[in-house]
């Protein structure tokens, strides 16, 4: 037994779901004493999401959770066993959940509380993970249906018992047999993500390019796929759908497979960092100044290398510091927001960012509290010393999208058909976005 | 008389509003009762959802049980899937009833459709009913034959439910060799699930002798494995950890068999991998082989780092463990661990662990320009561990010392307040480590005098005082108008520091210093409540007054060189923790039998009183015993100094 019982939670710590694969005395430890006790933990932290993932918890358990959205999925052990397998597991109930219902939230889940026990039923069996890949689940809970549902209430007539599901039983458990389409098509999505951390002198600190190649399979009876690539030998770290050949990748360098019917992610690299030469496609640079008490920020966004393209979906976030008050902006294109939560912040929207585009440039203006800056003076008699960063905004996040273009210069080279004779439409997207693109002034 | 009215009026509403919830309560039941009567199939339908939906919010739905029943037999497969819900949830408090049952669980079992046999042996295994074990070996028997794949593995796992209850019926009826017969079905999923009942029975079973792992076995389990679902993977690999091979030959064979399941993109399949590469790495011998194992680890590791926070968690903190292991495995990819702002603070906090460990004395530089970000951030516990990492490269490279002072000036220059004290408190460290290197900046941080308003921080500030009064230019003020406020210091331990730098600048200088020690000597003896520096004070008056000489082979002695304080899991934990990677006792850092209650007992640990005993090193504790500024502060703990005089580790 893996998972003694799992729990799904309102942020505030109420049981949504729970269930358990354990004995009497275990049920009431955990929703008595453990729960309880793991709420009162997750209040104690000023952000929620600080709380560490793995607590010890009383009477000898453990609890392993994650937070996604509106809910916290609770996943509690009095075992030896591995974290990450009830964090894989709880992260492949959030995604099985948000596929068959859509948007997760408190009052979602009650209302199809039937599927999501017949789903946590099929997916975990004596507490040990069993499914979590969807396309397998499909065979075994049926996707409630709006309009079922509706046609079901006002009516009276139930059309939910025609569709009988079936299990699929074939060596390949992704797919099932009999699949016909009247258009064969299969779409391939390479998106590569850039994480990078760029200093206010313009270098480069840290830097990685990671992607994920996704696809949309509609293809009838079962093909066998084999796509080729560019340059395999970039991607250093591959992991792949459970659907690939991996002996043919490691011997060939080129990824075979059977591929499961609908969307479903084929693989996700990481691109060696030897072999990636730091593009950065859009350059943000900030000249900060402070005036007594007030503090101006000059943000200016440029397009860098990217083929060409235009940057699309620029967003320039930029938290200020808590002691900032009065804060004005100006923009001389995009858009922008002011939000004021716990701590203040900007974010600046564009639609696109062509080459070229001289007037891309915002201004930040605010005032620090005249407490704040006394505070950090305090027995010091010469303000004009201070030269306090607490002040002033340190950093801005940056979010765009280039459509069209790979940052790795990774591009499929063929992909081929075999087993099935039918023409096959085949299509290839490139995007390159921004991971965790952070940039320090 | 108004009074008396008023409140029979109140008693008179409260019995009513207690009838109509008493009714309501009732009505609900009885109005469901009714509904799954209906001669409507969508009515009661919709009934036993509600009953389910009842059920799960804890209301008490167990009146209804022969009325749920009889909707049994129905071809939905959701009504049928809710019903057994209801059953598996009331069946241990009515037993008897449950009997009513087994005619619909027996039918079922023998449905054209797989899904539903498989539903009902797997709800009868749950219901965990003794009652029921009889009604359930003819099918059990059958579905361990089925043709379909899907039911033999439902059956399988139903066969550990069977020994939970009853080992008899399930040794007796064949079952458990059933499932050793799995373990070669044709099907993976099949051989996984067998794998997991046999791991399960056998942590029941009381001599743990229902299964052992042969070479035969192991062969066939790392076959079925390419074929696995990640979740099969994982339970295959779990349990090759407790499999010890023969020989080198095929030590060496497990591990290159292994390797392609690091490119799995579930991360629980990754660690269990380098986790049993790491215990069979240990049979193989030959150079090329085990770099070859290295160099395959480090890239999947990485990739762990970009997954969502609570696995790089997970990751960071077995990544910890495994460095210790293998300290120079991750050495190039220093910059993986630099911390992004939006990063939760557990993560944090590992990557700075992580980052200290892995920096080699090529790259201190630019993590020193980083640390520098950080101890900007705006979380105070962030910036001064922040700062502590600055110190502790500079005490391990000495190379490193210059650039990390120059980052600590620059940082006290911002004035912020928790900075500041971080800062005093790791330049101490550093000065204590590199006695007389850098002499000159201590004038510098006269400055700060005002400043430091954290007890250790004064005390470390103090401390670099009286240790460089030479180069301080009007030390004599500066001392003096601490010892002025000495009383109302809260904290001994500055008291003491200040005690013993008047003294250190007495015996350098005995003309200047000697009305600010006797100052010092007398307000402490006669005024301060606290015994220790009480003593302390005498002890030095009487050391001054007797022997100047003694005192100043006591106070100015040279000090024994300071090391970084040991982070390191002694090597017993580690070795077993190396052997739990990946699981709850790595991430938390302490041995299994300490948490898990079944296994506590078993070692005889004494709950909760278990930790320092295991070897756990709490930098804390040895830290107290030392009063000194300098042993106090936690990157400066010498363990060469146990067992000598006080006297002597206080400098």
């Amino acid at each position: 037994m893996t998972v003694d019982s799992l729990f799904i939670l309102n942020t505030s710590g109420t049981s949504v779901i729970q269930k358990h694969w354990c004995d009497d005395v275990s049920i009431r430890r955990a929703s008595l004493v453990v729960v309880p006790a793991f709420t009162k933990y997750l209040r104690s932290f000023a952000a929620m999401h600080d709380a560490e993932p793995v607590w010890s918890a009383p009477l000898d358990t453990v609890c392993i959770h994650i937070q996604r959205k509106e809910l916290v999925y609770l996943g509690i052990v009095s075992q030896e066993i591995p974290p990450l397998e009830v964090l894989e597991l709880l992260e492949g109930v959030d995604q099985a959940l948000t596929e068959y219902i859509g948007l997760l939230s408190e009052v979602t889940i009650k209302e199809n509380f039937t599927t999501v026990y017949q789903l946590l039923s099929e997916m975990v069996d004596s507490g040990c993970a069993v499914t979590t890949d969807t396309s397998v689940l499909r065979g075994l809970v049926p996707v409630p249906s709006l309009v079922n549902r509706v046609i079901e209430n006002v009516s009276g007539i139930g059309i939910g018992t025609e569709k009988r599901p079936d299990v699929n039983t074939s060596s390949t458990p992704w797919r099932a047999q009999g699949i016909r389409h009247t258009n064969n098509e299969f779409f391939v999505d390479i998106v590569e993500k850039i994480d990078a951390i760029v200093n206010s002198n313009g270098s480069v600190v840290s830097y990685d390019v990671s992607g994920d190649i996704g696809c949309k399979s509609r293809l009838s009876g079962m093909p066998d796929l084999l796509l080729a690539l560019n340059r395999p030998e970039v991607m250093d770290d591959v992991a792949f759908h459970p659907c690939v050949r991996i002996n043919k990748w490691e011997n060939e360098g080129v990824i075979g497979f059977v591929p499961p019917d609908g969307q479903f992610k084929l693989a996700s690299f990481h691109v060696a960092t030897d072999a990636s030469p730091r593009i950065l496609p859009i350059y943000v640079h900030a000249t900060t100044t402070r005036q007594e008490l007030a503090r101006t920020i000059e943000l200016s966004a440029e397009v860098g290398q990217c083929g060409g393209r235009p940057i699309e979906k620029v967003q320039v976030r930029v938290p200020l510091p808590s002691q900032a008050y009065n804060i004005r902006v100006q923009c001389k294109a995009g858009t922008y927001t002011v939000s004021n939560g716990r701590t203040s912040q900007v974010e600046w929207f564009m639609k696109t960012l062509k080459a070229g585009d001289r007037s891309s440039r915002l201004v930040i203006q605010y005032f620090v509290r005249q407490s704040a800056v006394t505070n950090a003076v305090a027995g010091n008699s010469s303000p004009q010393a201070v030269s306090s960063d607490q002040d002033m905004a340190q950093e801005a996040f940056v979010d765009f999208e280039v459509a069209g273009y790979s940052v790795s210069s990774i591009k499929v080279d063929s992909l081929k058909l075999m087993r099935e004779s039918y023409k096959l439409f085949k299509g290839v997207r490139y995007i390159t976005k921004a991971g965790s693109f952070q940039v320090r002034f | 008389m108004m009074n008396s009215t008023i409140q029979t009026n109140i008693a008179r509403l409260q019995i009513m509003k207690a009838k109509v919830l008493a009714a309501l309560r009732k009505g609900e039941n009885y109005e469901l009762k009714t509904e799954l009567n209906s001669e409507y199939k969508e009515r009661r339908k919709e009934a036993v959802r509600r009953v389910i939906a009842n059920m799960t919010v804890g209301k008490d739905v167990s009146g209804l049980f022969t009325d749920v029943l009889k909707n049994m037999h129905t071809d939905d497969l959701e009504i049928k899937k809710l019903i057994y819900l209801y059953l598996i949830n009331y069946a241990k408090t009515q037993p008897d009833l449950v009997i009513l049952a087994i005619n619909t669980f027996v039918k079922d079992a023998e449905d054209t459709n797989p899904l539903i046999r498989a539903l009902a042996i797997r709800t009868m295994g749950c219901l965990h009913v003794e009652e029921v074990l009889d009604y359930l070996c003819d099918p059990l028997h059958k579905c361990l034959k089925d043709t379909n794949p899907y039911v033999r593995k439902t059956a399988v796992m139903c066969v550990a439910k069977v020994y939970d209850l009853s080992v008899d019926v399930a040794e007796d009826n064949g079952f458990v060799e059933s499932v050793r017969e799995a373990l070669s079905d044709s099907n993976s999923m099949v051989v996984s699930n067998a794998v997991s009942a046999l791991v399960e029975m056998n942590d029941m079973s009381p001599h743990h002798d229902v299964w052992r792992l042969d070479a035969n076995t192991v062969g066939k389990l790392l076959t079925a494995i390419n074929e696995c679902i990640e979740w099969g993977q994982i339970a295959i690999l779990e349990t090759l950890v407790d499999y010890t091979p023969r020989d080198e030959k095929e030590a060496e064979n497990i591990c290159e068999r292994l390797l392609p399941r690091l490119q799995h993109a579930n991360g629980s399949v990754v660690l269990t991998t380098v986790r049993l590469l790491l215990k069979y790495e240990k049979h193989v011998h030959r150079a090329d082989l085990l770099a070859q194992f290295s160099k395959k680890m480090v890239p999947p590791l990485i990739t762990l780092l970009s997954s969502d926070p609570e696995i790089q968690y997970v990751a960071l903190r077995n990544i910890n463990i495994i460095l210790q292991r293998h300290p120079k495995l991750l050495s190039k990819e220093i910059r993986v661990f630099f911390c992004r702002y939006n990063d939760p603070i557990y993560v944090k906090y590992e990557k700075l662990d992580v980052l200290v460990r892995i920096c080699s004395e090529r790259n201190t530089e630019p993590l020193l320009n980083e640390l520098k970000e950080y101890a900007k951030e705006v979380d105070m516990d962030f910036v001064s561990r922040a700062v502590q990492a600055i110190s502790r490269l500079a005490i391990r490279y000495e190379t490193a010392a210059e650039k990390a002072i120059k980052v600590l000036l620059e940082l006290l220059e911002t004035r912020a307040n928790h900075i500041v004290q971080s800062c005093m408190v790791a330049l101490q460290d550093i000065l204590r480590r590199y006695p007389r290197c850098f002499d000159s900046l201590v004038d510098g941080l006269c400055e700060y005098v005002d400043d430091v308003n954290e007890p250790e921080a004064r005390a470390a500030l103090i401390w670099i005082l009286g240790e460089y009064s030479e180069s301080v230019t009007n030390i004599s003020n500066i001392l003096t108008s601490f010892l002025e406020s000495f009383l109302e210091e809260e904290d001994s331990g500055v008291q003491l520091a200040l005690i013993n730098a008047a003294v250190k600048f007495f015996l350098k200088s005995p003309q200047q210093g000697q009305t600010l020690v006797l100052k010092a000597l007398q307000t402490a003896t006669e005024k301060c409540a606290n015994p220790d520096v009480r003593d302390r004070a005498y002890i030095y008056w009487r050391l001054l007054s007797a022997d100047p000489n003694a005192a100043r082979a006591v106070a100015l002695a040279e000090k024994p060189a300071i090391e970084l304080e040991n982070v390191d899991l002694s090597p017993q934990l580690l070795e077993e923790l190396v052997n739990e990677l990946g699981c709850v006792s790595s991430v938390l850092q302490k041995p299994a039998r300490l948490f898990v209650y079944s296994l506590a007992e078993k070692a005889g640990v004494p709950r909760d009183s278990g930790i320092s005993a295991m070897g756990l090193d709490d930098a804390d504790s040895v830290a107290a015993g030392a009063g000194d500024g300098a042993g106090s502060s936690s990157a400066g703990i010498d363990a060469s100094n146990e067992g000598e005089p006080e006297l002597l580790i206080s400098f």
